[in-house]
């Protein structure tokens, strides 16, 4: 490494001291409940005429302490999403558009400002990745440094993001994290290959964690498990969100247990939001009809066996999408509309619920099919409506 | 016309009796290299019958995959038998070609199981030329095996290379594939389980409709006891190697007698139903298995000092209806051992 590049490193190593106002930095807005408020955000994927739109247009907002959940297909664009946010997308995804603000909490809890990720640079992103805003990324189960005992990794990230702690200081919080996640401490001696999935996730988890997060962004943290190993770790999580108050992205193409999990849900597809409401209405009320088609897909566990028969078809590839609404050529509901325009993302009359979706308009000249237009049996809030 | 182009033959049934597979593997010491005995399936029995859908559940090491490979004669195992049709079938020996036209296997990842640099039309004619067709048919076999998989129309796709195709389209494939060679018996190893959600349905639908039209035996493997559940004629849970309960139609789902199956259930995902779910103790070493006794007692809630001291024998608890549990030592049907001949024919009287 060069004299330069060096000090170039160093300079980014130091602790966040704008001496100059940041332009990203603006105050914290009155509603001090939002963590993370996305808008108008896009990704692309190359550049030119070979340009493919993974994400489009996406908007939502996250409160303090609560679960959103992102389920979609593979290609729906909901890993793209989290990664575009979180700036870690690598070439040749690039951010086209959009701002994402977070709310960030100063260490000591006494100032709180609102960073755009979008715009921040290196040196801000530093501060703010890990410290605030974490990460378990999909197939967890390779990110494990194999050569490299477990303990180390804990090491590692206190020592770069609190330089201030001593080594047997860092052991203690290593110890209390694993704990935490309901691992005996000395699984801190083991190499990755020593650990069972389930323990390799939850070491993922309990690093996630390390350094007290508002945000934790889970990339389909239980795809690769078996369904018992899945259970604790859903319940795991549940109980430490209880405890430690960290909002949390939870990815999945699973839409039965974001139902569960989830506190709110968006469904997304071809790139885009279909749907957002909150967990239980999603579930009783769906008002898209991909979401209908995904609550359908998952064979009941009781009751008498019936023939089910999911969505037919096969997801659109993106550079090649359809005129209109791209889930028209597989939308039992299609209408004349549908194919020649796109419906935009709009809220429900009397609800917070929104959906894209011509057949949810309002419109008497539409018949709305029964299945689509179910009531939510119980009108429950789910927390945070304080406003 | 050759025989691979003849319409549907005769109902089959692919048996096997006490199959056992044991891997030995070497535990690094300094000096002694100790040995170490897997058991990866033990004493396992079970029937394919034509126009029936087996479903095999477990959690991963379970030994499910390790059974269908044995079942196709790719893994021999270390002792038990396999019967086609009444005629048994040399397990020590190399597999024969007229084995693999009755059985053929499909695997987990379409994408790993299909030759990213040959196309569609390379993977369903070879098998069709190694097992004997004529050069001249293999193109209109190849034809009636996509349409056969609802992968129409049949010229769209054979030209094509797997990365070109969804992940569904890509296993209905290799589903056309193993079909290509009119095969009696389909082994499907977790067929969906790398499949989107949308498509999933679509595949076993398929599966549900070849078994019904065309009587193939299918053995379905899989880790979702819903979709098991979907459809299964026959539904085996297998622990550690060991069949811990199986039963007729959906009853195992409905009232599961074994702790195990019981904890498999209450794990799925259920939203109709979220007061069901029961929590285990906090970390279990998957592969805590005793080494005598029950190999599920480490990790059960009903724990019993006779469980850790014998293995339990398969219990009666229901009309077709086994359970490998202590629990059940009680119960005034409780038959011990019941041949599964025995069994099959009762399962059968109470369903018809």
């Amino acid at each position: 490494m060069s004299i330069e590049r060096l000090d170039e490193f160093r300079v980014s190593e130091s602790p966040l001291t704008p001496e100059t106002p940041e332009p990203t930095v603006v105050p914290a807005p009155a509603n001090r409940e939002i963590v993370l408020d996305v808008s108008n955000f896009s990704v692309d994927y190359g550049t030119g005429d070979a340009t493919v739109r993974a994400v489009h247009d996406v908007s939502f907002s996250l409160r303090r302490a609560t679960v959103l959940g992102v389920a979609g297909e593979s290609g729906s664009g909901k890993s793209t999403l989290v990664y575009g946010m979180t700036r870690l997308l690598r070439a040749p995804g690039i951010i086209s558009g959009g701002a994402v603000n977070l709310n960030v909490t100063s260490d000591d809890k006494s100032e709180e400002k609102v960073v755009n990720l979008v715009t921040a640079n290196e040196k801000e992103l530093r501060a703010i990745r890990w410290s605030h805003v974490s990460i378990v990324i999909q197939s967890a189960l390779n990110a494990l440094d194999p050569v490299r005992r477990v303990g180390k990794d804990f090491d590692e990230v206190l020592r770069t993001h609190r330089p201030d702690m001593k080594k047997e200081e860092r052991r203690e919080r290593a110890k209390t994290l694993l704990t935490m996640v309901g691992l005996d401490e000395d699984r801190l001696e083991r190499f990755p290959h020593e650990l069972s999935g389930g323990q390799r996730q939850r070491i993922m988890i309990a690093l996630a964690l390390a350094l007290d997060p508002e945000l934790v962004i889970m990339d389909e943290p239980t795809t690769a498990l078996d369904v018992v190993t899945q259970r604790e770790i859903i319940n795991e999580l549940l109980d430490l969100r209880a405890r430690f108050n960290f909002a949390m992205i939870f990815i999945t193409h699973d839409l039965s247990l974001l139902v569960e999990l989830a506190d709110e849900i968006v469904v997304m597809y071809a790139g885009s939001i279909v749907e957002r409401a909150l967990a239980n209405e999603l579930y009783e009320a769906p008002r898209h009809p991909y979401t209908l088609g995904l609550l359908n897909s998952f064979p009941p566990m009781s009751g008498p066996r019936r023939e089910l028969t999911g969505i037919p078809g096969s997801p659109p590839d993106l550079s090649d999408l359809p005129v209109g609404c791209r889930f028209a050529p597989r939308c039992p509901y299609v209408m004349d509309r549908c194919r020649s325009e796109n419906p935009p993302l709009a809220t429900i009359k009397g609800s917070r619920r929104q959906v894209a979706c011509w057949l949810q308009t309002g419109d008497p000249g539409v018949a709305v099919p029964v299945e689509l237009s179910r009531e939510v049996r119980v009108a429950s809030d789910v927390r945070g409506d304080n406003s | 016309m050759s025989a691979l182009s003849e319409p549907t033959r005769t109902p089959v049934q692919l048996s096997a009796r006490d199959l056992t597979r044991h891997f030995v593997t070497r535990v690094p010491g300094r000096f002694v290299k100790a040995k170490h005995i897997v058991r990866a399936v033990d004493n396992v029995s079970l029937d394919l019958t034509a126009g029936k859908i087996t479903a095999v559940v477990g959690e991963s090491g379970s030994g499910k995959s390790v059974l269908a490979r044995m079942l196709a004669r790719i893994v021999k195992p270390t002792s038990g038998q396999l019967f086609l049709d009444g005629t048994e079938i040399p397990v020590g020996a190399r597999r024969t070609l007229a084995y693999t036209s009755e059985v053929q296997l499909v695997l987990q990842d379409p994408f790993a199981s299909n030759n990213p640099v040959h196309r569609v039309r390379h993977s369903l004619e070879r098998p069709l030329l190694i097992h004997g067709a004529h050069k001249s048919e293999v193109e209109g076999l190849a034809r009636a095996a996509l349409s056969r998989v609802s992968l129409d129309p049949p010229d769209k796709f054979l030209d094509r290379y797997p990365h070109e195709l969804s992940g569904g389209q890509l296993q209905r494939v290799s589903i056309a594939r193993a079909l290509c060679v009119r095969p009696r018996v389909l082994l499907a190893d977790e067929p969906i389980s790398m499949l989107d959600v949308s498509v999933r349905l679509g595949v076993l639908n398929l599966l549900k409709g070849l078994c019904d039209n065309e009587h193939l035996a299918v053995l379905y493997i899989t880790h979702d006891i819903a979709s098991a559940r979907y459809i299964a004629d026959e539904t085996i849970v297998m622990y550690a190697g060991q069949i811990v309960e199986r039963s007729f139609g959906t009853d195992l789902v409905d009232e599961p007698t074994h702790p195990y199956t019981q904890l498999l259930i209450a794990s799925v995902p259920n939203p109709a139903d979220p007061t069901s779910q029961a929590s285990e103790t906090k970390e279990h070493t998957t592969f805590a298995i005793a080494e005598a006794g029950c190999r599920f007692a480490p990790r059960c809630p009903h724990v019993m000092d006779i469980c850790r001291a014998h293995d339990p024998p398969d219990f009666k608890v229901g009309e077709g209806h086994l359970s490998h549990c202590w629990l059940h030592a009680n119960e005034p049907e409780a038959v011990v051992e019941l041949a599964p001949e025995v069994r099959r024919r009762e399962g059968e009287t109470t369903k018809t």
